[in-house]
């Protein structure tokens, strides 16, 4: 059995170093999702995916069946997806449109805030019964920024403003690649699933170290990877052309810090004054014509690979997506990754921004798929006895601040964000009820 | 036109997929064709909606020089896999002739091969056909075996003896579920 207490908690992470328990251990897992999952602010899903009243969706918040829907005033709610009667599912749909939500059980139907509105037989009820009562409950809080919908499961804690303020800019990054200035997640879905714990995803998202090894299968002679945006020609030099080292300019690449386990990692250069094709140069006038050609051209200028908002989603810049990480069980993790369209843009430009993504991060891609490889392996490994630690020190004690950004940067090939991220986990672990 | 050819035709390529013999099983393709497996069932197009798989030629090249890559760490040890084709129907009467615009047309639509008869053929080209099949792909790899069912179309064009594939479409009956990685082609 787990010891519960802060200070055998605590003993788990060290310097540069992390128990494996915390991969392994499934009452850390049950701890984590009462204590992380159940507090912290989760991506939920985005305003774009309801598009008009009645419009749902279903999800999982640690575990915990959710339903977030659009309301007739058009405010979106976040719902436990249980009847108030006896706790059958009322949305058995990933995604619907439903002004009433009926239950398949006995008929109770609640409008689409939660409001109970009509009960079969009324007259068996007991004689206190109040429908007012009897809502679908809602997630104790909801915070939206620029149509990211996130939700927290306890009352009280680290407020909106505080948790997600620190990655507006990055949220900002993507949204303002839109002419419209908006995003919509309405391009469908990659599901995948692994045999392993859900922070080895957490963690590989700001992973620069692995690339060159894990993804040796995506580079070319050049030591190029293949191109993963519409209109470059190639992509980034990942390893020396004798293939036998990172090449330099990966190993500039930096990854940033702002506290509550978020951050990110810079852009590498690319060829980015010639990444041309119809389509992209199609997006740049339109983008410019709207935004006059300065804003386009910061706009354009990318700084962002990918960002962790911590613990369950991240954003990537380079084959723009938001994924979403659900924790299934100690050692099953499932991740779903949205496209997102840019509302605006020429659609053969969101069409090569799709076709890229089913070949970086579907279930059948060429990237991701060796990265859920890791992970099972790094499960696997994780079995043996032989040795207690999981070592992150890469980079211990070369953090530096960034004022401009207001960050701690390091080496994205250290392992910095890593430590962040347990950092952060602590904080949620320890704190008792 | 001889069903057998069909049927023929079908057993070859599932062979090659089977024999791992990923680039010959690519050149079963025109320059022009395109390998697609839907990320939700009747989805309409590829363009505008995520896919497990839509490649042409460009991708497919990436995608099996990674396959034949030594360090693809997803087929260390590699899958082994067996393909049966089965209840194998040709959708459209033969056309005599058809354009690039027509089956552009065709792809956005998602298809409806029955349609193709009534448009106009065109003139010297080589005739196309519309057919599909069940597909089950078992897959076998590190001590684990899962299996892949669906339904699968292929546009198929007369070259010379035999034909090549203008588009192969996979509909699998749990496109949209969790996957583990997908490394091979079904
Ligand atoms: S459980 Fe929903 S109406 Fe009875
Ligand atoms: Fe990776």
């Amino acid at each position: 059995m787990l010891d519960r207490s802060s200070s055998s908690i605590a003993a788990l992470i060290q310097p540069g170093r992390v128990h494996r328990r915390v991969y392994t251990d499934p009452d850390i897992f049950e701890l984590e999702m009462e204590r992380i999952f159940g507090r912290a602010w989760l991506f939920a899903g985005h305003s774009s995916q309801l598009a008009k009243p009645g419009d749902y969706i279903t999800t999982e918040l640690a575990r915990q069946p959710v339903i977030m829907i659009r309301h007739s005033d058009g405010a979106i709610h976040v719902l436990f997806n249980r009847c108030a009667h006896r706790g059958a599912k009322i949305a058995p749909l990933r995604s619907g449109h439903a002004p009433r939500l009926t239950c398949c059980y006995h008929g109770w139907t609640y409008d689409s805030d939660g409001t109970l509105l009509n009960v079969p037989v009324p007259e068996g009820c007991a004689r206190s019964f109040d429908t007012r009562d009897f809502a679908l409950t809602p997630v104790p809080r909801v915070g939206i920024y620029r149509g990211f919908v996130f939700a927290s499961l306890a009352k009280t804690g680290l407020s909106f403003e505080d948790h997600i303020g620190p990655m507006k800019a990055n949220i900002d990054d993507l949204v303002d690649r839109a002419p419209d200035g908006e995003l919509a997640l309405d391009a469908g879905r990659h599901r995948y699933v692994f045999e392993g714990n859900w922070k080895l995803q957490v963690e590989n998202v700001l992973d620069s170290y692995h690339v060159p090894f894990s993804h040796a299968s995506t580079v070319n002679e050049k030591g190029e990877q293949f191109a993963r945006r519409e209109g470059d020609r190639h992509g980034a030099a990942v390893v020396d052309a004798d293939k036998s080292r990172t090449a330099a300019p990966w190993k500039q690449r930096r990854s940033y810090i702002t506290g509550n386990g978020h951050g990110w990692t810079s852009n590498t250069q690319l060829d980015d004054a010639k990444r041309s094709s119809p389509a992209f140069d199609e997006y740049r006038r339109v983008l410019a014509e709207k935004l006059g050609a300065e804003r386009a051209q910061q706009i354009l200028t990318p700084r962002l690979h990918n960002s962790l908002i911590y613990p369950n989603a991240s954003i990537m810049g380079l084959n723009i997506h938001v994924r979403v990480i659900n924790p299934v069980a100690v050692d099953r993790t499932e991740v779903t990754v949205f496209p997102v369209r840019l509302v605006g843009a020429p659609p053969a430009m969101n069409f090569g921004n799709i076709r890229l993504l089913n070949v970086t991060h579907s279930a059948a891609s060429f990237v991701q798929t060796d990265d859920l490889e890791s992970f099972v392996r790094v499960q696997n490994g994780l079995r043996s006895q032989a040795a207690d630690w999981v070592d992150i020190s890469r980079g211990l004690g070369e953090e530096e601040p960034d004022r401009e950004l207001n960050a701690t940067r390091e080496l994205a090939t250290h392992e910095m964000v890593v430590r962040a991220q347990y950092r952060a986990w602590l904080d949620y672990m320890q704190q008792a009820a | 036109m001889d069903p057998r050819e069909f049927e023929a035709f079908l057993f070859h390529e599932a062979r090659l997929l089977d024999d791992r013999r990923f680039r010959d099983w690519m050149e079963l393709f025109t320059e022009d064709g395109s390998y697609w497996i839907p990320a939700v069932p009747e989805q309409e197009s590829p363009f505008d909606q995520a896919s497990l798989f839509y490649d042409d030629r460009e991708l497919m090249k990436t995608r099996i020089a990674r396959l034949q890559h030594p360090r693809i760490h997803v087929q260390t040890p590699p899958s082994r896999t067996a393909h049966l084709i089965a209840n194998i129907v040709i959708e459209s009467p033969p056309l005599a002739g058809a354009c690039r615009a027509l089956r552009d047309i065709c792809l956005e639509r998602g298809d409806a091969g029955a349609s193709l008869a009534d448009r106009e053929a065109v003139e010297g080209e080589p005739p196309e056909y519309l057919v599909s099949s069940t597909v089950i792909m078992v897959e076998y790899r590190n001590d684990k075996q899962r299996i892949f069912a669906g339904r699968q179309q292929h546009r198929l064009r007369r070259e010379g003896g035999s034909f090549k594939i203008v588009r192969k479409r996979v509909d699998l009956i749990n496109c949209d579920s969790a996957f583990e990685a997908i490394a091979v082609p079904i």
